[in-house]
């Protein structure tokens, strides 16, 4: 029965309950920039002009500040924020490759080995038309400039820099590109040089993701790399002799063939490289690859699940004593060094995005662009047509509180920070707070969840949920709530220095992180919004 | 069971037919049950169809001049455009054919119809009906049928009714064939000319010859060009005894010894004793129930008269109607005003279900009642029960009223509500058989279109306890502890497999493995021999026809008959996932047996329950002893890593559908079974029986 606990009515009040807890969040008082509080956002104006859920805290943003110090100690959280807030990240999806990977399900145009090509510059020239053409069409959410940008792909770097020069202004002059913000630019092996990078620092790029998936040259080969061995040495020299002021090493887990001491070694050279930032990804056989075929063939020889868990553990257990934390499921980083832009991800915070198949958090929706490019050039083409003002996957309802919990709950339980339970509490009501928490008992019990109080002190479930639901009893009505907002919004940066913040609850590393899925999907079952999301989502005041 | 299922499937056809597609074109009028094509109900154009169908009847139109007319409805009496006409009870011929599966029953059938006129050739086209499923699978006949068939004999030129009842084809249905039998006087026994003698055939004659009936043999496909008649006439002399100088040899698909087979019927058959002065009494041998007339019974008027308006009573059962109806189907349904002694034919009185006008039921005037009923009625008792359950509990109500309405026509059928740990509400309910038991649930599923799960089938145990307490046990959960009981007893059968000789082995190792006791075996020929074991029901009911028949190359074929209950050493196995009982998968079996069986579900219970987040023990257990132990390994790793970027959809998709597959698991205790896991055991307990 517990499964019916949450429901719609019980959203509707709890969304009540927000509006009556804050009150500034719903009535802001228009342009008085001087108070601004995280619920008086021009997020919170759009969110009201649409008159969507009324989703309280959803898009209180963190400060600029926090965004750039989100891994230090959180000085700057509970601050009440007096910040731009709103969509301050843009992704840009640059779809171009050598080759397509064996593994790859991205949208990805291949090229060939030689980049330079007329014709393919030709084609690059005109894809990054048609994504200014997006850009310009896409409706400006407010005024802030944008604090976090990222070109995804594809491989981003065999873009002429000419070209990622236009796209950066284009950025710029559009929606603002804030001073210190981070420029991201995922970059390949064997497609750069250190003058390349150089130039790419020029132009602003100020953080380089170098997928270099492995050290072994069979297993580049076997997963279709489009680069060898000897470019990946190439490439670490280069970021160095580059001197990027942030970069990551990104490798992939569980690839055929690997076997634990190639692991071992692949993880030694990665922490030899000094990358400030380590991403482990795990090879997800995925529908439409060759790997997929291959392994319907029985030719997939991947590695058993228990050396997976092994390659898992060992890699946590290296990486973290080499000095990097292990911040998300997949994601690594020295202090000040998280990805900013996957943290405003990780915090359901919303952004714009460009390109190719790129999916955007707008106004409340998400929305992929076609992955093809002739649908997604005639769809840029209709974007148009709305005069500049065009808000991408408009024609969708705006995420439901249902959706927006999902979210949270997804994406927090996967990052060291984990899910802050008065935020949740405050969001989505105390009913929602204990759905959650009892289907995590029993993986508490098992060692693979954990809570922490409000100090960061390791704490038991039970503690952390009736400090949690404490937490606004303590609030009197009449108390700076917006303050309080603040601090939830913060909370989710703070704890990674272990100080202030929420009691909160997160998986453990590495056995909680190992079966996020089956803990997560044990917490969507709790609730019956388990279905996938339905098209039309009720404005909860109704 | 009063059985027509021919006719609730909206087959048509006089009887069972096999698979095989007979050479002419064959097709009997079409008994479809919804509108009963009886002369009242005959909408005109089936009207104008069926008198031009007559056209085509050569002997139909030639009613001779009345006979001697003592009263309405005697003899020389014509119903239903003359298709129907009576004759003196001395001319009435009752027969049924009995037929091992493929021996060609069905097509001699349809060619006594088209030879007799009484359907016409271009009708029978229509009857080319599917075999329905089970029956293809199982090699069996369910339906139930009869015609009447107006001949005008060669020797003296007298014109005789001819009624052919037909039976079932199955153990679960062997006292249904046993009154079928019991309204005949004579039964042509059919045996294909290349194959001989089988059990089910066996076992037929050996009902038919303690009723009495005259049997005819006849051998069929004697055109095939594997057709060795010597040898099956010796087969047939040695095994049944029957005198076969005078054989009837025929080949229904060419049309070959049908004239001869008809007059040898008027000639062989006896005519039903004339005992029309005396009380009525008639058998109940089949009846259905009709959502327009109520409970349509078949019967045989074995004493006296009944007719339309008639205050009836049936015997056993003690109910009184006054008669809408009565007529003969000849073979769709033709209203008649009485019906003498001797005469078979059907009724309608508004019956409300089948339970009240029962199989083997008598049938007597209310003013005039007979003093005894006719013998060999028997209240059915189901011998084999298992769960049913809706996969989704929503459908609990939609299942129980699905039940009632098979269960209106179907005496047999029994169900009570049954509540369980894993499986929330459903039935527990008993059947004839397992064959009974699979119509049953592929009606359910088919025609009402419910989704279910199933429990392992069990037999009824007998049990007493230490109080002397005794009562029957339907399901291992009914069991009381084993310091509780007395003793535990089972029903056994004698099972008769007849088989080729170079199979013998095979079957005996098939046998014994089962806890069969070998009885008796008989050379019947050279190269076919007979098997008899004692052997429990429990047994047999899992998967042993499909065992003998894989075991036998599809040649040998097997009958068994309820010879009643033994004790035996039986005990419970429990089966415990997690240190919780799991009772849907407990079985009741033979002590020498747990062992192997607990260690074949633990087994296969451990490949079923995905691993868990804990180390999952899964005991066989009786009692408190644990007889077989598997542990599912916890698994260790459900993660995403992939790098999705800003698209979180995919990775949300994939969590809803992860925590969707998780409600629809049934706990037991902490352990999340999926469904497939009840429904597999049964299938897989049987295929590894005997590894």
């Amino acid at each position: 029965m517990h499964r019916k606990a949450f429901t719609s009515p019980s959203l509707c009040r709890a969304a009540q309950r927000a509006v009556r807890t804050h009150p500034l969040g719903v009535n802001p008082p228009p342009g008085r920039r001087a108070y601004a509080t995280a619920c008086d956002s021009p997020a919170a104006r759009e969110r009201e002009s649409l008159s969507a859920p009324a989703s309280a805290a959803a898009s209180s943003t963190p400060t600029a500040a926090a965004l750039q110090t989100s891994a230090q100690p959180a000085s700057t959280s509970g601050q009440p924020a007096d910040v731009p807030a709103g969509v301050r990240s843009a992704y840009i999806h640059l779809p171009f490759c050598k080759r397509k990977c064996f593994y790859c399900d991205f949208p990805v145009e291949a090229v060939g080995r030689d980049t330079t090509a007329p014709k393919v510059e030709a084609r690059m020239r005109s894809y990054v038309d048609t994504v200014l053409r997006e850009m310009a069409a896409t409706r400006r959410m407010d005024h802030g400039p944008l604090q976090t940008v990222f070109f995804g792909g594809g491989t981003p770097s065999l873009l002429p820099p000419s070209l990622l020069a236009l796209l950066l202004e284009a950025l710029d002059s559009r929606f603002g590109l804030a001073a210190g913000a981070e420029v991201s630019l995922e970059a390949d092996p064997g497609t750069f040089d250190a003058e390349r990078l150089r130039q790419y620092r020029r132009l602003g790029v100020t953080r380089l993701s170098v997928g270099v998936q492995a050290f072994q040259q069979e297993l580049l080969e076997a997963c279709g790399r489009g680069h060898d061995l000897a470019d990946v040495e190439a490439a670490v020299d280069a970021v160095h002799a580059a001197e990027m002021p942030s970069w990551s090493l990104d490798l992939i887990s569980g690839l055929p063939g690997l076997t634990a001491e190639a692991w071992r070694h692949s993880l030694r050279r990665a922490v030899e490289a000094a990358p400030d930032h380590v991403s482990v990804y795990d090879l997800q056989v995925e529908e439409g690859t060759p790997f997929e075929r291959w392994q319907r063939a029985g030719r997939l020889r991947l590695p058993p699940d228990d050396a997976a868990v092994e390659m898992y553990g060992e890699a946590s257990e290296l990486l973290r004593a080499a000095g990097y934390e292990h911040y998300e499921v997949s994601n690594y980083a020295r202090p000040g060094h998280r990805c900013a832009h996957n943290q405003v991800y990780w915090r359901g915070q919303q952004y714009y995005a460009f390109g190719l198949g790129a999916a955007s958090y707008l106004a409340g929706r998400r929305f992929s662009r076609p992955a093809r490019m002739g649908q997604y050039v005639s769809w840029v083409g209709e974007l148009e047509a709305a005069g500049g003002e065009a808000l991408p996957g408009g024609h969708l309802p705006p995420e439901s509180q249902e959706e927006l919990l999902l979210d949270t709950l997804m994406l927090r339980l996967r990052t060291a920070d984990g899910l802050d339970l008065a935020m949740l509490r405050n969001r989505f009501g105390a009913q929602a707070l204990g759905t959650v928490l009892r289907p995590l008992a029993p993986h508490e019990r098992r060692g693979t969840v954990l809570a922490l109080d409000g100090q960061g002190r390791a704490c038991s479930l039970a503690e952390a949920g009736l400090a949690a639901a404490a937490a606004e009893a303590v609030e009197a009505p009449a108390a700076p709530v917006a303050a309080g907002a603040g601090q939830l919004a913060e909370a989710g940066s703070g704890a990674g220095g272990g100080g202030g913040g929420g009691p909160r609850v997160r998986l453990s590393d590495p056995g909680g992180f190992l079966l996020s899925n089956d803990i997560i999907s044990d917490v969507f079952a709790a609730f019956d919004v388990t279905s996938a999301p339905a098209p039309v989502a009720e404005p909860s005041g109704a | 069971m009063a059985c027509p299922l021919a006719q609730q499937q909206g087959r048509c056809g006089l009887l069972g037919r096999s698979a095989r597609t007979p050479v002419v074109p064959v097709s009997v009028h079409p008994l479809v049950r919804p509108c009963q094509q009886s002369a009242r109900c005959l909408t005109a154009p089936q009207l104008a169809h069926r008198q031009q169908s007559q056209r085509f009847v050569p002997c139909a139109s030639a009613v001779t001049a009345p006979e001697l007319q003592l009263e309405k409805g005697g003899p020389g009496s014509t119903y239903g455009n003359d298709a129907v006409a009576k004759v003196p009870v001395e001319r009435i011929r009752n027969f049924s054919i009995i037929a091992h599966i493929d021996h060609g029953k069905s097509t001699l059938a349809d060619q006594l119809l088209l030879k007799t006129g009484t359907v016409a050739a271009r009708d029978m086209v229509e009857q080319f009906m599917d075999s329905n499923e089970i029956e293809r699978e199982r090699g069996i006949t369910i339906k139930l049928n009869t015609a009447r068939m107006k001949y005008r004999s060669k020797r003296d030129g007298e014109l005789y009714a001819l009624n052919l009842i037909d039976t079932p084809g199955h153990v679960d249905f062997t006292y249904e064939v046993s009154r079928s039998l019991a309204a005949c006087e004579g039964a042509l026994l059919v045996v294909d000319a290349s194959q001989g003698v089988e059990a089910q055939t066996l076992a037929n004659v050996w009902l038919a010859l303690e009723n009495d009936l005259e049997v005819i043999p006849v051998l069929n496909k004697i055109d095939l060009p594997g057709a060795d008649p010597e040898r099956v006439i010796r087969e047939i002399e040695e095994i049944i005894g029957l005198d076969c100088s005078n054989i009837l040899k025929v080949s229904a698909k060419m049309g070959l010894g049908i004239e001869e087979t008809l007059e040898a019927i008027v000639e062989r058959v006896p005519a039903p004793k004339n005992t029309t002065a005396e009380p009525l009494r008639a058998l109940v041998f089949d009846s259905y129930y009709d959502p327009y007339r109520g409970v349509v019974c078949q019967f045989k008027v074995m004493d006296g008269k009944v007719s339309r308006g008639d205050v009836i009573q049936m015997m056993n059962t003690g109910k009184e109607y006054q008669l809408d109806e009565v007529g003969v189907l000849a073979p769709h349904k033709v209203q008649v005003d009485t019906l003498y002694c001797g005469e078979v034919g059907y009724l309608a009185a508004q019956i409300k279900s089948v339970q009240d006008a029962r199989v083997g039921d008598t049938v007597t005037q209310k003013k005039q009642p007979a003093a005894t009923p006719l013998p060999g009625y028997q209240d059915i008792q189901p011998m084999v029960y298992c769960g049913l359950f809706p996969t989704d509990t929503d459908d609990y109500q939609d299942l129980r009223e699905a039940l009632e309405k098979l269960q209106l026509n179907d005496a047999a059928l029994k169900f009570e509500p049954e509540v369980n740990n894993a499986m929330g509400f459903g039935f527990r309910c008993g059947f004839l058989g397992l064959l009974h038991m699979e119509i049953v649930q592929e009606r359910l599923e088919r025609e009402y279109n419910l989704d279910l799960i199933t429990t392992a089938p069990t037999v009824v145990y007998r049990c007493k306890t230490t109080d002397g307490e005794e009562f029957t046990v339907n399901s291992p959960a009914d069991l009381p502890d084993a310091s509780r009981r007395e003793w535990i007893a089972e029903p056994y059968v004698r099972l008769e497999m007849v088989t080729p000789t170079d199979y013998v082995g095979n079957l005996m190792e098939l046998a014994n493995g089962r806890r069969g006791e070998f009885i008796e075996m008989r050379y019947l020929t050279d190269s076919r021999t007979t098997l008899v074991f004692n052997i429990p029901l429990a047994e047999v009911v899992t998967d042993y026809f499909d065992q003998l028949k894989s075991r036998s190359k599809g040649y040998a074929s097997m009958e068994y008959k309820i010879t009643g209950y033994r004790e035996n050493d039986l005990v419970k196995l429990e089966v415990k996932i997690n240190g919780e009982p799991a009772d849907p998968l407990s079985v009741i079996c033979h002590r020498d047996n747990a062992y192997r069986t607990g260690r074949q579900l633990t087994s296969k219970l451990k490949e079923l329950i995905p691993r868990q987040m804990f180390r999952v023990p899964i005991q066989a257990c009786i009692g408190t002893k644990v007889v077989a132990s598997e542990a599912i390994a916890p698994y260790r790793k459900d993660v995403l890593a992939k790098c999705y970027g800003g698209d979180i959809s995919r990775k949300k998709k994939l969590l809803q559908k992860q925590a969707e597959g998780k409600k629809r698991m049934k706990a037991l205790g902490k352990v999340e079974v999926p469904q497939e896991a009840f429904m597999a055991i049964l299938k897989i307990d049987r295929e590894a029986k005997d590894d």
